[in-house]
């Protein structure tokens, strides 16, 4: 799913720390995953518009994201605020970067540039645990099919049953050959590190190579 | 000749492994500069009488001359740190941290080279060693993810060892080589921890979050 066509899930929530940032990439399209001080999530579009470095690369003071570069300060809306080698200029209101719609449900941070797409619904998952974000070298339509016992909450996310846990797997599809999971457990008997080591295994199992097909003489 | 000397080039990460561990253990040393790039002075007989195989970098102290990373780091810890927890004497907990130790000395010997190739251009297969820098990285996530499960934050043990700091400079450099920090959630945590150590410094290369 882009995100332009609904909510794309792009990390766990326990994976960005408070005033971290993180790159991801959905359908190619580059983004920035970042926490500020107070805790809020943001995702906007990976790139400084000065020299188009990516901002993911950069750090964050407070409620401002900072460029790796030359230091260019953004707020939480995206506009910039501060440009150190111009400290007394007031930055024009014009430079700004592309933010978009970011929620926290589910112990996911989900996006999407879509202004009236909704967030999938999922019932059970108040006690929700971060087990892993898993990253699969492996086309996103071929995910669904290993996934077993698989009922769909949406279009790329649902529960998924391991000998009788349920487990929240959310999809983001990075490229038409790279997948990520997120993935987390609502309830059951395994603990978070068995299904840390499934989710690993499961990698294990998308990734090997397709059986060559029998040639029929 | 007395104190500890280093055979160092700034933008060797094997060189920085020991720069830093001289600067954590709170040592004094005096620092060779050797030319690697372009001058290959590493390479030449003068290097080669204490490194014959020409890797970066060697140490000398008294009498004594060291090459190969893994070696000087391990000699470093036993001599100079005290409290014994870089490279701890219990059997387990030092089989743990030389078996990461190791695996840096030869699942991040790609990495290096990755490094060295897309920085100087040296002989090597660019794809090729970004994909095995990447499963190694791989490795290291998977057991980040598990130790930080169990509310762990280093490689091995309770606290920063021998490990930690030398899987460190690999992840932390692997931009220069094209293999982004994204797919490891587990090692950027640990690496945020890792920069937060007293006389933490960086090398070009590594951000110096300003």
């Amino acid at each position: 799913m882009k995100l332009a066509e609904g909510w794309v899930p792009v990390a766990l929530s326990s994976s960005i720390e408070a005033g971290t940032s993180a790159g991801a990439v959905v359908e190619g399209q580059e983004i920035v995953v970042w926490r500020d001080n107070s805790g809020k999530a943001h995702v906007w579009e990976d790139r400084c518009p000065h020299r188009g470095m990516r901002m993911s690369f950069g750090f964050v003071r407070g409620d401002h994201i900072a460029c790796l570069y030359h230091g260019w300060q953004y707020d939480t809306a995206g506009q910039c605020r501060y440009i150190p080698a111009h400290p007394n200029l007031d930055v024009p209101q014009t430079i700004k970067i592309p933010t978009y719609r970011t929620e926290e449900r589910y112990g996911i941070i989900w996006t999407t540039s879509s202004a009236d797409a909704a967030l999938p619904a999922i019932a059970g998952t108040e006690d929700a645990a971060p087990v892993r974000s898993v990253y699969i070298d492996c086309p996103p339509e071929a995910v669904l099919p290993a996934l077993g016992e698989y009922s769909a909450a949406g279009a790329n996310a649902g529960i998924v049953s391991v000998n009788g846990d349920r487990l929240l797997v959310a999809m983001q599809s990075i490229s038409p050959a790279k997948s990520a999971l997120h993935v987390l457990l609502l309830e059951g008997s395994g603990t978070q590190k068995s299904y840390a080591r499934w989710a690993q295994d499961l990698r294990f199992v998308l990734e090997q190579p397709a059986p060559a097909v029998a040639e029929v003489a | 000749m007395a104190g500890l000397v280093l055979y160092n080039y700034e933008l060797d990460e094997n060189s920085y492994r020991v720069r830093l561990f001289l600067a954590m253990l709170g040592l004094e040393w005096k620092t060779i500069a050797v030319d690697m790039f372009p001058g290959r002075e590493q390479t030449k007989p003068e290097m080669l009488a204490r490194t014959p195989l020409g890797t970066m970098p060697v140490v000398e102290d008294g009498g004594l001359t060291l090459f190969g990373t893994g070696a000087i780091l391990a000699y470093l810890a036993k001599a100079y740190d005290t409290a014994g927890t870089w490279l701890p004497d219990e059997p387990s907990a030092f089989g743990e941290v030389m078996k990461w130790l190791g695996f840096s000395e030869t699942a991040l010997a790609p990495a290096v080279s990755a490094r060295l190739q897309a920085l100087f251009d040296t002989p090597g297969d660019e794809k090729a060693l970004q994909a095995e820098a990447r499963r190694a990285f791989r490795v290291m996530d998977d057991h980040m993810t598990a130790r930080q499960i169990d509310g762990s934050e280093w490689f091995a043990g309770s606290g920063p060892t021998l490990a930690d700091l030398a899987l460190f400079p690999s992840f932390a450099l692997s931009r220069d080589f094209g293999v982004d920090h994204d797919e490891f959630p587990a090692l950027r945590r640990w690496i945020r921890r890792f920069r937060a150590l007293p006389a933490f410094h960086t090398m070009p290369g590594i951000p110096d979050y300003h």
